[in-house]
């Protein structure tokens, strides 16, 4: 019962917190570029405007277009409840393999690339064949980064990894949290990877696939986009700061470790709107060199952490 | 070597009128070898080619060809006269890439066949416009409703394995004009790029036959809205060179003063367009605009407007300036050249953005050449023209701006330029500002009919306006824009470029869609 209550906490306040991360970075950047920004609630109201509205969906497509938002949402609210964001110890953390991980991330993935491909138009299938090479370039990075923190801490699933003791006493981590933070911006179409906030369709990447998408379609992929910048903004903060997450189901550890939880949004929003105002997107063929960086940095924390264990 | 040791080495005489000497009545037959010897061993470039529709003088079609000798500061121009039932002769593009675009408009907009011509497709005519359409002949009302037709409007198409075509615009994401542009790409590589523009053609040109020239005054401030004055300049230059007035010292000076400011404006916005907009570095973007619009609100308090329009009039300058007003100018553009100074630094210390900006978009020199291609992205590929140095105008004669190139011709050079550039502006500005000339500053202007050329070196390139008046009405007006010269320069700088990069060579041009389609 305590498992479960941690887990349905959890869930309600990220799925709470979502819209507000996305407008609390946009509004920094706005302020950091010396303009004053909306709300950072703005994006409630967005997406609360987006599900009134008429969908226009194109006559070529098929169901899969339709299935694609529930997919994509679904992958995300299910990162929700199997990662520790919030808690340690939630239900369904045995789930949190972190090759089941990784591979429900790509399957989000996937289907967000099936549905830029199915309006057939072009800037979906260029923002499709891009996400796809990103996608090929972030997998090894990601998976070689959680073998270095399961080899460290001897545990499989991601929450027994956080949870675990030595997670910040070995030196393997370091490059291995490098690599985390930009994988964590490669899948979440952030800056060098992708601009979130472009407005021109030939260098778009996340925003290309889901161009075609309207209404509540496109409020469901907006949403699960907000979760997911949530999901791994918490993670790179918890890796950092384990002892900010509730253990216990009572009334004053969940109302600490949501203070926490907000806390760490602002500073990870303001220190991503910070990245983002100080450096131009990359060059999209220099992708690769930057996902290799991330491969290596999480390649060598795998070699320190099996130096480390052997010795 | 100046225009007469040129007629003389061809045995030919002309008819000299101020800077311009003109080669009348060529015969068709030899216009075309004449143009090809004046390009190919004299190698002058061939600055302007246009038609004109003479049927009710009895002299059938004009083809004009004017060629600019920057050395000696004229303008030769070759014309020759084509027959009223087949108008045509042979195409100049097979042995001059310049005139490529001239001559298809001309075939368009005139129906006058440039024989041999490599690539005859439509280029102002869109599918929905019948065939023997010509809208520049005189026999054409202007407010013809014509037939939706389906002609065919074939663009470039590869085929190949792994090669896609992507269709882009004519509507796009940002708020700008219309076009379309066609991309064939393996992968995210370009292989060929083509545009497809004139989407709202106005008919500028039509609109202006039989207007006096007040009443057309309007319509060339409008051509483009970022270069109003520019474009009016010229034509201000081209009715006074007809009507042979000398316009006052202090009005020439201002002249230079409001062209100048125009420069300054748009190359604030450039600088913050390309670094911010274009690489997505958006600070750059955020500040250049806040100080453009600084500037441009200069312009709503000295001119009452917010786009430098209304102070050229034909004759000199509508207003003579209080010293409050130059102090204000000075002031504020000391501020905004001063600011974007420090964002021009501030991008040039940033690896990342100099990253997307070098070796993007690379214009090598002879396509610059081959293509015609004026202004900024001409200085940036080492080709060394500026109308206000080559065939000064105004008071540039004795202000001698100093002309800057680079060798590169990437986007970064083209982006370097415009922060140069507009420290030479600002010095210009400080000079007019405080100099001692005053008295009048426009003189009454009686149109007398004749023809005459406007040039004038607008923010982005040469620009020229030639000017027929007939009864003291014109006859036939041909605003130039740079930008129609440019635009085709996409198809050299695009391939070998990736998609991606595709937006910030199009803001490193940043061409007029308005100054092209008349």
């Amino acid at each position: 019962m305590n498992s479960f209550l941690l887990t349905l906490v959890q869930f309600i306040a990220v799925i709470l917190v979502a819209p507000f991360v996305t407008g609390l970075v946009r509004m920094c950047k706005a302020r950091f570029q010396g303009r004053h920004g909306a709300s950072p609630f703005l994006p409630y109201i967005t997406y609360a405007t987006l599900l009134k509205k008429q969908m226009v969906i194109s006559k070529s497509t098929s169901w899969v277009f339709r299935l694609v938002p529930f997919v994509v949402l679904a992958t995300t609210l299910f990162l929700v409840c199997v990662l520790p964001l919030l808690v340690f110890g939630g239900a369904f953390v045995s789930l949190g393999h972190f090759m089941i991980v990784a591979g429900v991330l790509a399957l989000g993935a996937a289907f967000l690339v099936m549905g830029g491909l199915e309006s057939a138009s072009a800037f979906g299938g260029m923002g499709a064949s891009r996400e796809m090479t990103l996608a090929s370039l972030v997998e090894p990075a990601m998976i070689a980064t959680f073998a270095t923190f399961s080899i460290v801490t001897g545990a499989f699933t991601v929450d027994a990894m956080f949870a675990n003791a030595h997670i910040l006493t070995s030196p393997a981590l370091i490059p291995a949290i490098a690599a985390l933070i930009m994988v964590a911006l490669a899948e979440n179409a952030r800056y060098p990877v992708d601009n979130p906030a472009t407005h021109l369709e030939l260098t778009m990447v996340h925003e290309a696939m889901v161009l075609e998408y309207s209404g509540p379609y496109l409020a469901m992929l907006e949403y699960a986009s907000a979760v997911k910048l949530t999901i791994f903004s918490l993670l790179v903060a918890n890796i950092l700061f384990p002892m900010t997450l509730a253990v216990d189901a009572t009334l004053v550890a969940i109302l600490i470790t949501i203070a926490y939880m907000i806390v760490k949004v602002i500073v990870v929003s303001f220190l991503l709107a910070l990245l983002e105002s100080l450096i131009a997107k990359m060059r999209f063929y220099r992708m690769q060199e930057y996902m290799t960086i991330a491969f290596f940095f999480a390649l060598a924390g795998l070699v320190f952490a099996l130096i480390h264990i052997t010795l | 070597m100046n225009a007469q040791e040129i007629l003389h080495t061809i045995k030919l005489s002309g008819h000299t009128h101020g800077s311009l000497v003109t080669l009348e009545s060529v015969s068709p037959e030899w216009f075309t070898p004449l143009c090809n010897r004046l390009s190919a061993e004299f190698k002058l470039p061939l600055s302007l080619l246009y038609a004109t529709d003479d049927r009710k003088e009895g002299k059938g079609f004009g083809i004009h060809v004017l060629f600019a000798l920057d050395a000696s500061h004229e303008w030769l121009l070759v014309e020759t006269t084509l027959s009223e039932e087949n108008p045509s002769y042979e195409s100049l593009t097979k042995t001059i890439m310049e005139a490529h675009w001239y001559e298809r408009y001309a075939m368009d907009m005139f129906g006058i066949k440039a024989e041999g011509h490599p690539d005859p497709r439509r280029l102002v005519h869109h599918e929905n416009v019948p065939a023997n359409t010509h809208p520049l002949r005189k026999d054409f009302a202007w407010n013809t409703k014509m037939e939706h037709a389906n002609e065919p409007y074939p663009m470039h198409h590869i085929e190949g394995e792994g090669i896609f075509e992507i269709p882009v615009g004519p509507i796009h994401a940002g708020v700008i004009e219309p076009g379309h542009f066609r991309f064939n790409v393996a992968g995210e590589r370009i292989i060929t790029l083509e545009g497809k523009l004139f989407f709202t053609h106005k008919g500028v040109e039509k609109l202006l036959e039989g207007k006096t020239v007040a009443q057309a005054l309007p319509f060339i401030e409008r051509i483009s809205g970022d270069m109003s004055a520019s474009h009016t300049l010229a034509f201000a230059q081209a009715i006074e060179q007809i009507s042979s007035v000398t316009v006052p010292k202090r009005a020439q000076e201002l002249r230079v003063l409001i062209t100048e400011l125009e420069r300054i404006t748009m190359h604030t916005f450039d600088i913050g367009n390309m670094a911010g907009n274009g690489t997505g570095f958006t600070v750059e973007a955020a500040h250049g605009f806040r100080v453009k619009e600084k500037i441009m609100r200069l312009s709503e308090r000295v001119f009452g407007n917010r786009f430098w329009r209304g102070f050229v009039v034909p004759g000199g300058v509508s207003k003579t300036l209080s010293q409050e007003e130059l102090l204000d100018i000075v002031k504020t553009t000391k501020e905004v050249v001063q600011e974007m100074e420090d964002l021009f630094q501030l991008g040039r210390h940033s690896d990342g953005l100099r990253e997307r900006l070098e070796t993007t978009g690379v214009l090598a020199k002879e396509v610059a050449v081959a293509f015609g291609a004026l202004g900024l992205p001409a200085r940036g590929s080492g080709v060394d023209r500026d109308v206000r140095r080559d065939h000064p105008y105004a008071a540039y004669a004795e202000m001698q701006p100093e002309v800057f190139t680079f060798e590169k011709g990437d986007v970064y050079a083209r982006w370097k330029l415009r922060a140069l550039e507009m420290v030479e502006s600002m010095k210009l500005i400080e000079k007019i500002c405080a100099s001692k000339n005053d008295g009048s500053v426009r003189v009454d202007v009686h149109v007398k009919d004749g023809m005459a050329i406007g040039a004038v070196e607008s923010w982005r390139g040469e620009l020229l306006n030639v000017v027929y008046v007939r009864n003291g009405v014109i006859a036939r007006c041909v605003p130039r824009d740079p930008s129609f010269c440019n635009w085709a320069l996409f198809g050299a700088i695009g391939p070998g470029n990736i998609i991606p990069d595709f937006p910030l060579c199009n803001k490193s041009l940043n061409l007029s869609y308005s100054g092209t389609d008349l």
